[in-house]
């Protein structure tokens, strides 16, 4: 009989992000699929009432926060001091939570804490016969694993965006709120402030449908035997913005700045997609200039449709890793996706 | 720094020479048999500086009598080390030519149609020939199959963890320092430069590091034995003018492959008749196949990619690799210029070894054990100068380390194999009558052909198609290639007859693929390139171009102006550029145009 | 203000990116296919983490470093002689499996008591590094438990910055969601980060530093501890690799209008 605990903060303006609502998906269809077992919400944030009140409705038979100043900033310290106190108080044994962050940064912790496990990372989860498998990739999403614990509390942190989202309306929920006392120790960090990229170069939009990435060849010599890094950061940042794409990039490419060599002036690390970057989630990903090598296409794992600009008929694109490789120069197309994207679509 | 010992390159020599040193520096409780002179109290302090990224990354697969490794390690057990295994059973075949595309001259036409004339009284089936008998010279019979990668890894890990001996990866040497015809260490290889080697962020020029013995093992087209030759000369008569590139595939074969571990298959007929192939069996349905392309065959569109591949899809290996997966992939250069390229093998503060100093046995094709060995007699020599408090002089080690060569078996197989390939100069069949002359009579009788240097040897491609591709036709296709950036010798192979490659993204794959997925080349940035074009005026006047067809990673491929262009990225480092260029440089009849320096990066697959 | 500061990197090995890797099922539960055979390298964040701390340890007099890795400890003498000459540190080798199939909070148990047996160790001076995630299991927890087991109250994961501020507090930049950083100080160590890249390009091979660092790394490898994991808690029921291959449509003779129009097509649908 497992009490499932649906693990969330809020946001700062005290709702639930997404993520909270997809972990509520899937506590509520793990929960209809085991004998006995129940749900309880629990919520840390500096205000917690209307988080709750958004999810009422999902069956939950308890509903518990820790809430206060001290609980708005994401901190491992406070984090951590509520996160324990929520899972003694629901005495869970599985504790479902979204992938944030800030949850990533603080529940492995927490799990030693309780003497529990945890897993992170997880795409999938199901029921049968009583027994729960989780699934997660392996070695840079190039192998896919499914896994079972005997251990309680297990702790299983849910990537965002894997699971469908929790739908029901609001109501007042009765929310039990447990009382931490933060001791000084947990206040040795102060959370200063968000650095957001400034606004032209906001060029990650993990929301996205399309996420555009940019190879090196963007930055190589052209067919006249110059580079035209400046037109190419024109292009790209066009067509970044009459898309609204998320920008990625390969890693050679935002290598070639820690070479002090010409580059795009808006990249940085964060951008890298692949086997030492990110593997974002896209409906649709398109390549401009990139080879489509392995350690670069492992971060594409979860970008649905895939199609690629590249001059090389053989390159990795071909190898089964596009839907569709066009091979041509992605100078000229780019500029030509701009103009049309620029006009508006027919009715 | 100063050391005691710099080694350059970690090959078979270098690892035969650190295993025997490295033995005896300490005693029992740990305290210095030999006290080090720059840092006195310890062992000597042994430095080897090796260029791949990864121990065993720039050899190759090998088939070895062990004579040598076994004289090491007298206990060797192959189970002990990945996809080692005992020579179990050998076979030589005559590949017939199935396509019709092969170019062969008069007398193997003959020969061809003599066998399928009597094929009802021979054993031909599946296009070949397995003859019933060959030669004892030929025969590795107790020896071992094994992948060079994972020997090195082995050895590699033992020697370093006796803590004696320091093998840095991904550090290439540039050049030995040399004082007053001295060599007195070695200079490394310049970071944070451009391709053209100009500093620029992160800037580190080349450390210097003095040592006492510099012992050069780097190999057959290595850095710095081209720069001690050009510094000291070469014995007189000695010259390196043959070469050959080998190029394989490690695969998985089919779960119902017939082929027992240890079986060892040496081909040679086809896909050209200069063209020779090899096929071991490794433990678990592993097997490492390849071609060799030698610089006497002497064609200007020699590639070894493309003929590899022919040669694999032969009915009589296809029947054995359908249904196989790549594992692997590289190529290296051999110096098949055996005793007859041996350079001066020590001078005041430097001694050579491997086969860099002309070890290669070029009649039995075998290289490994030979090169090991010329390691252990260098060691022994050290360690008996070392303890004699003896400075390591042109003449002490000529007095230990040649004289210990020249009284080995290593020196009296060297001669009889040293002219043996000579009768290949003039032609295959001549080639081969002059092997088995020299192989039966000990050496004493062999077919003359002085060895030319390589440039002399390539024909233009007009001559070379003359008669079945027009000069108007084969510079439309150059045009067309040149303007797709891609080398000419698929067009012309194909024009010539010979089919498609059926690609099935399993072994039949394209050549970047190779790259990509057998051999995992790759290159870190921040460092020169190592392939350079001496006289650009020289690259725009040849009509071959060569160094692009026979490019082993498609590193080498058209450029502005009629220079090529070199891409660090792809380079395996197997060198076959440097002997693969039809200009002799001017004012150095046995230089050509192509520089091969020190770099990084390469292969990164230790089953090679 | 002037600290010096006692920096532990954890960081194992992973195979070189390049390589093909398999799943197989051995008596011990998954594995790499030939994963002896496979070349590895030093997991790229701990890397960065590496350097990112021989950075801050420059810049503070009389800091030191050490890297604890558990490893094959034939595969870390290997990794060793390609790291070694990056930047200075003392190793500290435990003989033991790399494998992305272990289970985070084990590792991180004998990572710790590692880390306890450092002489001298002062939790005032001590930042904790690694990757925040590995290459291998990907977990993103290792380093959490670690800091857990040593009763570090002050983590960051994601970690792209440290500073120094003057008053000797630490000014640390974490990716979180959206592209963002979320800045945060801690007023001092012990702290424990977990390194995304950093801002620092790899460090190039300083042969003195390797011969140097060579000194304690070969005996440490050389008495490196073989150490056991129960794997009892996870149990694996599948490990697989996923069809990866599409059929790739390969559009060669299209005009740059004609494909631009499909793309934008395809954009909008």
């Amino acid at each position: 009989m497992e009490t499932i605990l649906l693990l969330a903060h809020t946001e700062p303006d005290g709702t639930l992000a997404k993520s909270a609502f997809e972990i509520l998906g899937a506590a509520t269809s793990l929960n209809s699929s085991l004998a006995g077992s129940k749900i309880i919400a629990g919520l840390v944030g500096e205000t917690v009432q209307s988080a709750a009140d958004s999810i009422a409705k999902c069956g939950a038979v308890k509903f518990l926060g820790v809430a206060g100043a001290d609980f708005a900033p994401s901190r491992y310290a406070s984090d951590a001091a509520a996160a324990e106190a929520i899972c003694r108080a629901a005495n869970a044994s599985l504790i479902l939570a979204p992938a944030t962050a800030r949850w990533n940064r603080v529940l492995p912790a927490v799990a030693q804490r309780l003497g529990g496990h945890a897993d992170t990372h997880i795409t999938g989860i199901e029921a049968s016969n009583g027994s729960i498998s989780v699934n997660r990739w392996y070695y840079r999403q190039r192998m896919e694993a499914s896994l079972q614990r005997k251990g309680r509390p297990w702790f299983i942190l849910l990537e965002p965006g894997s699971q469908p989202a929790w739908g029901g309306e609001r109501a007042p929920a009765k929310m039990e709120t447990i009382n931490v006392n933060l001791p000084e120790t947990c206040k040795r960090t102060t959370v200063v402030g968000l650095r957001e990229p400034t606004a032209d170069a906001q060029t990650i939009r993990p929301d996205a449908d399309l996420l555009l990435v940019a190879g090196a060849g963007w930055t190589k010599k052209q067919a006249d035997g110059q580079p035209h890094v400046k037109e190419a950061e024109k292009l790209i940042l066009g067509c970044l913005k009459l898309a609204r794409a998320s920008l990625g990039s390969s890693k050679s490419l935002v290598d070639l700045s820690g070479e002090g060599q010409a580059t795009l002036s808006f990249l940085t690390h964060l951008n890298q997609i692949g086997q030492t970057g990110s593997t974002p989630r896209h409906a649709k990903g398109l390549a401009t200039c990139c080879h489509g090598e392995e350690p670069h296409t492992v971060g594409w794992r979860f970008v649905n449709e895939r199609r690629a600009i590249n001059l090389d008929p053989g390159c990795g694109w071909a190898r089964g890793k596009a839907d569709v490789l066009y091979v041509a120069d992605a100078f000229t197309v780019v500029a030509k996706v701009n103009e049309l994207l620029a006009e508006k679509p027919a009715a | 720094m100063d050391v005691d010992i710099v080694c350059v390159g970690f090959g078979p020599a270098t690892a035969g020479f650190l295993t025997t040193l490295s033995r005896q520096l300490l005693k029992a409780d740990g305290t210095p048999a030999i006290e080090s002179t720059v840092t006195p109290g310890m062992p000597p302090q042994i430095l080897c500086y090796e260029r791949a990224d990864d121990l065993g990354f720039g050899v190759s697969g090998v088939v070895t009598r062990a004579r040598g490794l076994r004289e090491t390690f007298p206990d060797l057990d192959p189970k002990q080390i990945p996809m080692a295994a005992l020579v179990a059973e050998e076979k030589v075949v005559y590949l017939l030519d199935p396509i019709g595309a092969s170019r062969r001259s008069w007398t193997v036409r003959a020969a061809d149609a003599c066998l399928r004339a009597f094929k009802g009284l021979l054993p031909l089936k599946n296009d070949a020939l397995e003859l019933p008998w060959s030669p004892a010279f030929l025969h590795k019979t107790g020896g071992l199959v094994l992948s060079m990668g994972q020997f090195m890894q082995w050895v590699g890990a033992q020697i370093q963890s006796t803590g004696t001996v320091q093998i840095w990866l991904g550090t290439p040497v540039s050049e030995a320092l040399i004082e007053d015809r001295n060599v007195v260490g070695v200079r490394l290889l310049d970071q944070g430069v451009d391709k053209q080697g100009k500093p620029g962020e992160g800037f580190m020029p080349g450390m210097d590091i003095h040592a006492a013995l510099t012992v050069l093992g780097d190999g057959p087209v290595g850095p710095v034995g081209q720069q001690i030759d050009a510094q000291f000369g070469t014995p007189e008569n000695h010259h390196s003018r043959d070469w050959a590139v080998g190029m394989k595939f490690v695969v998985d074969l089919p779960e119902n492959t017939p082929l027992k571990p240890g079986t060892v298959l040496h081909t040679f007929g086809f896909p050209e008749p200069e063209i020779f192939g090899f096929f071991y069996v490794q433990p678990d349905r592993i097997a490492s196949l390849g071609i060799f392309v030698p610089s006497w065959f002497d064609s200007p569109m020699r590639t070894s990619y493309r003929y590899l591949q022919h040669w694999m899809l032969h009915p009589y290996l296809w029947r054995y690799l359908e249904g196989s997966k790549l594992r692997s992939w590289g190529a290296k250069t051999l110096g098949e210029s055996g005793r007859r390229g041996e350079p001066h093998l020590a001078g005041n503060g430097y001694a050579r070894i491997g086969e860099g100093s002309g070890s290669t046995n070029v009649l039995t094709g075998s290289g490994i054990d030979e090169a090991w060995t010329t390691g252990t007699q260098l060691a022994e020599s050290v360690l008996e100068l070392l303890k004699a408090g003896k400075a390591f002089t042109k003449e002490n080690l000529e007095q230990s380390y040649v004289s210990r060569r020249r009284t080995s078996w290593l020196e009296s197989e060297a001669r009889v194999a040293e002219k043996s390939r000579d009768g290949f100069q003039k032609g295959f069949v001549r080639g081969m009558v002059g092997m088995a002359l020299a192989g039966l009579t000990n050496g004493r009788l062999a077919l003359n052909g002085e060895p030319v240097p390589p440039y002399q040897r390539i024909p233009t491609l007009e001559e070379y198609y003359r008669g079945r591709i027009s000069p108007e036709e084969i510079d439309q296709l150059g045009k067309e290639c040149r303007i797709k950036g891609v080398s000419l010798h698929s067009a012309l192979m194909q024009r010539c007859g010979w089919p498609a490659i059926p690609y099935d993204g399993k072994l039949l794959v394209s050549h970047q693929d190779a790259l990509l997925l057998g051999g995992k080349v790759q290159a870190p940035p921040g460092y020169a390139d190592h392939v350079v074009f001496l006289y650009p005026e020289l690259c725009q006047k040849c009509g071959t171009k060569i160094c692009i067809e026979l490019c082993s990673g498609q590193a080498i491929a058209p450029g502005q102006g009629g220079v090529p262009a070199f891409d660090r990225e792809k380079c395996v480092h197997c060198g076959a550029c440097y002997w693969n260029c039809s200009q002799s440089v001017p004012g150095n009849p046995e230089r050509m145009n192509i520089a091969f320096r020190a770099g990084t990066g390469g292969l990164h697959s230790a089953e090679n | 203000m002037n600290t010096a500061y006692q920096i532990v990197v954890c960081g194992s090995i992973v195979p070189d990116p390049l390589q093909t890797l398999e799943p197989v099922t051995g008596p011990a539960g998954p594995a790499l296919k030939n994963e002896m055979m496979l070349p590895a390298v030093l997991d790229p964040w701990a890397s960065h983490a590496l350097y990112e701390a021989a950075n801050f340890a420059k810049h503070s007099a009389g800091s030191k470093v050490w890297l604890v890795s558990l490893g094959p400890k034939a595969k870390l003498q290997q990794v060793m002689m390609t790291v070694a000459q990056k930047v200075p540190f003392e190793l500290i080798a435990l003989d033991g499996p790399a494998s992305g199939f272990t289970d985070a909070a084990e590792v991180a148990a004998l990572l710790t008591e590692a880390i306890q047996s450092i002489p001298g160790l002062d939790k005032a001076k001590l930042l904790v590094f690694g990757g925040w995630e590995s290459a291998s299991r990907g977990a993103g927890a290792t380093m959490q438990i670690v800091g857990e087991r040593l009763g570090i109250l002050d983590q960051f994961q994601g970690v792209d910055e440290l500073k120094l501020n003057p008053d000797g507090s630490l000014e640390i930049l974490e990716r979180i969601e959206g592209g963002k950083h979320q800045v945060s100080r801690c007023v001092s160590p012990p702290a424990l980060l977990g390194w995304a890249t950093g801002n620092l390009p790899e460090p190039k091979n300083n042969p003195q530093v390797g011969m140097v660092n060579m000194r304690t790394a070969m005996p440490a490898l050389q008495k490196a501890k073989p150490v056991k994991l129960a794997g009892e808690s996870l149990t694996f029921k599948s490990v697989s690799l996923p069809k990866q291959l599409r059929e790739t449509k390969i559009v060669k003779d299209k005009s740059a209008d004609d494909i631009a129009r499909e793309i934008v097509e395809w954009i909008r649908k």
